[in-house]
């Protein structure tokens, strides 16, 4: 029994509230079983749905835009079970094969590299002022969001166990790597326009701009040897109150 | 170099060790020793398709990796070895992998387990293990990601 | 003026600490959406711009790995902004200066976010006790709802950190602009600078990327010869 497209739009749309029950018991468990669950009340009922929902029910927890991925296979895996298909694995250790790997590519590449990229993006046009800014980084933080989710889904329900080779073909630890490359490519420059925004604030030639970079060198040292963020800018923004009040 | 890190962690490689602990240990190589994990091939290549190149990776059962730790090949490789639960680290201590601090990544909960802290829970085989390493000398801590403060195991049990 | 915009900030406080964890996570949540979102709402989104700009990066180094909780830089942002458009229209100081000062105080309240979250997911595991014992009963009706009661959960989380970074917020500022408003007009534009500064070394830190020195140092230098050309 194939299933229909609004089902699926279902799955897609339910896959949203993943994590509205996350814990630390079974993590992602029962936002799992209710993203499949439309697909599910098609499949079983009464007594093969309860099993179906029990063998469910166990730790689950992995990238929330990736998740789409790993549940539309399951979705072919337990259609194909219904036809007496054996794959050779449980969908319990599909499952727990699928999570690990998705996580990690997953955290790479959107919160690793996509995420900063676009904030970044945004603060050159929000740091002066200009409210394209937040308008720039959901755009571009959220085309490639609803593309893997959309995708995802299509190619885990169109291959089942394939999928994970469409999942190695998008090599995105690789594309992550590059997109950091392209993130500190642009924190140079917003360093330039914070720098040259100060030498215009004192006064001083432009020159004095390339200070800000032993500055921000000396926090990265300070940061890699557990400095929080917080504390180095409440201790600054004290010193500079003081020196402000005293002169 | 050799090893920087061995780490338990149900997940065995997955996102914190890959965007938290190699770039804050600058560590080029992954080693995973899991024997179930060695058997199912689709495994094995999701696990290496996350590890962005650049990276060396090694995934088999303890015995193999006990065997490719010991030879010269990963001699100037800053190695994180992983492991899924207590039992396989004591075993490749037992079988020669010289460490002196195990951390604990994510043991996840379950029925008759013990919770030590958000993320790692114990039962009574797995506490016993551990005892065994600590006994042998090596420091038990818990560490989530590198940003987090090292616990010792022993004062939360 | 200010129960309005107190409610404001509330629902707005719900809609990212919802989309932080628990639904949707478009991402609406982060400082450089959430603040300006709330700052247009309130009237000053300006104000909420510039506490977006300074707030952004500070944290986002921090990821949401695995079980790991980040900081809650949303509330801090919403909070703040909040805090910083009211004492505008008390004090009259600048935009800058009140979303400084907001900032500065609001952010250590703000560290309280990680409590509450993690406490909304202590309770989330009850909910997975409650559609387990219904499972074993033979029930499984009511386990969407099981599921969908973690978002009260979240969304009472975020209700918290809010209440924390605004009380203290209200508490504390009044003090801070009686004492130090003078140094704190002067100061303001060199803090403005600060926070991003530091965001960049706190993000560089957790980055490792072949030739990311050259790379950095490249860009950086270019990007000041631009500007040093207009």
């Amino acid at each position: 029994m194939k299933l229909p497209r609004s089902v699926l739009l279902q799955v897609l749309s339910r896959s949203f509230l993943l994590q509205a029950s996350w814990n630390y018991e079974q993590m992602q468990s029962l936002g799992l079983i209710y993203a499949l669950n439309p697909a599910f009340r098609r499949y079983y009922s009464g007594a093969a749905l309860l099993a179906a929902y029990r063998r469910h029910l166990e730790y689950f927890n992995t990238h929330p835009y990736l998740a789409t991925t790993v549940i539309g296979a399951v979705l072919k895996l337990e259609e194909q079970a219904q036809h007496g298909i054996d794959p050779g694995f449980t969908i319990s250790e599909f499952k727990s094969a699928m999570v690990a790997p998705c996580a990690a590519m997953g955290d790479a590449f959107f919160w690793g590299a996509m995420r900063p990229v676009a904030a970044v993006v945004a603060l050159l046009w929000a740091f002066h002022g200009s409210l394209w800014g937040p308008v720039l980084f959901i755009v571009l933080f959220n085309l490639p969001h609803f593309w893997f989710r959309v995708q995802g889904l299509i190619k885990g329900y169109g291959g089942g166990v394939r999928v994970v080779s469409t999942l190695q073909r998008w090599h995105l630890s690789d594309w992550a790597i590059y997109l950091k490359q392209a993130l500190v490519v642009l924190l140079g420059l917003f360093a330039a326009v914070i720098g040259a925004a100060a030498t215009d604030h004192a006064d001083a030639g432009i020159a004095w701009g390339l200070c800000a970079a032993p500055l921000i060198f000396g926090m990265c040292a300070l940061m890699r040897r557990r400095g929080s963020p917080l504390l180095v800018i409440l201790i600054s923004s004290l010193l500079l109150l003081g020196w402000f009040q005293l002169n | 170099m050799g090893i920087v890190l061995v780490r338990v962690d149900n997940r065995l490689s997955h996102g914190q060790i890959l965007e938290a602990w190699v770039p804050s240990l600058r560590a080029d190589c992954i080693v995973v020793a899991n024997n179930q994990l060695a058997e199912v091939a689709f495994q094995k290549v999701l696990m290496a398709a996350a590890v962005p190149k650049g990276i060396k990776v090694a995934i088999g059962t303890i015995e193999e990796m006990v065997q490719v730790l010991r030879s010269e090949e990963l001699a100037d490789h800053r190695v994180l070895l992983l492991f899924a639960n207590p039992q396989d680290a004591l075993q490749a201590h037992h079988l020669g992998v010289p460490f002196n601090e195990l951390n604990l990544g994510n043991l996840h909960g379950g029925k008759n387990k013990k919770r030590l802290s958000c993320t790692v829970a114990l039962n009574d085989d797995d506490i016993e293990q551990l005892q065994a390493l600590d006994d042998d000398g090596v420091k038990v801590v818990l560490q989530c990601v590198p940003s987090d403060r090292k616990r010792l195991w022993c004062k939360l049990t | 003026m200010f129960l309005p915009a107190l409610g404001v900030t509330v629902a707005v406080a719900i809609l990212c600490g919802l989309d932080r964890t628990a639904a949707g996570q478009f991402m609406i949540c982060r400082p450089i959406v959430a603040a300006p979102l709330t700052g247009w709402l309130l009237g000053e989104v300006g104000i909420g711009l510039q506490i977006g700009a300074m707030l952004e990066l500070l944290w986002l180094g921090r990821l949401p790995v695995g079980a790991a909780i980040p900081p809650d830089d949303s509330q801090v942002a919403v909070g703040c902004t909040f805090l910083a458009v009211i004492s505008h229209a008390q004090t009259g100081l600048s935009p800058q200066a009140v979303a400084v000062a907001s900032l500065l105080i609001g952010m250590p309240f703000g560290k309280a976010g990680q409590l509450f979250d993690r406490l909304a997911r202590l309770a989330n595991a009850r909910l997975l006790t409650m559609a387990e014992l219904a499972l074993d009963s033979g029930r499984f009706d009511g386990l969407d709802g099981f599921h969908l009661r973690g978002i009260g959960h979240f969304a009472l989380a975020s209700l918290a950190t809010l209440t924390v970074v605004v009380g203290g917020g209200m508490l504390c500022l009044p003090l801070f602009f009686k004492y130090l408003s003078g140094p704190l007009v002067a100061a303001a534009p060199w803090v403005y600078l600060l926070f991003p500064l530091v965001g960049i070394g706190s993000l560089l830190s957790g980055l490792r990327v072949p030739r990311g020195v050259l790379l950095f140092v490249g860009s950086f230098i270019f990007g000041l010869f631009v500007l040093a050309l207009r």
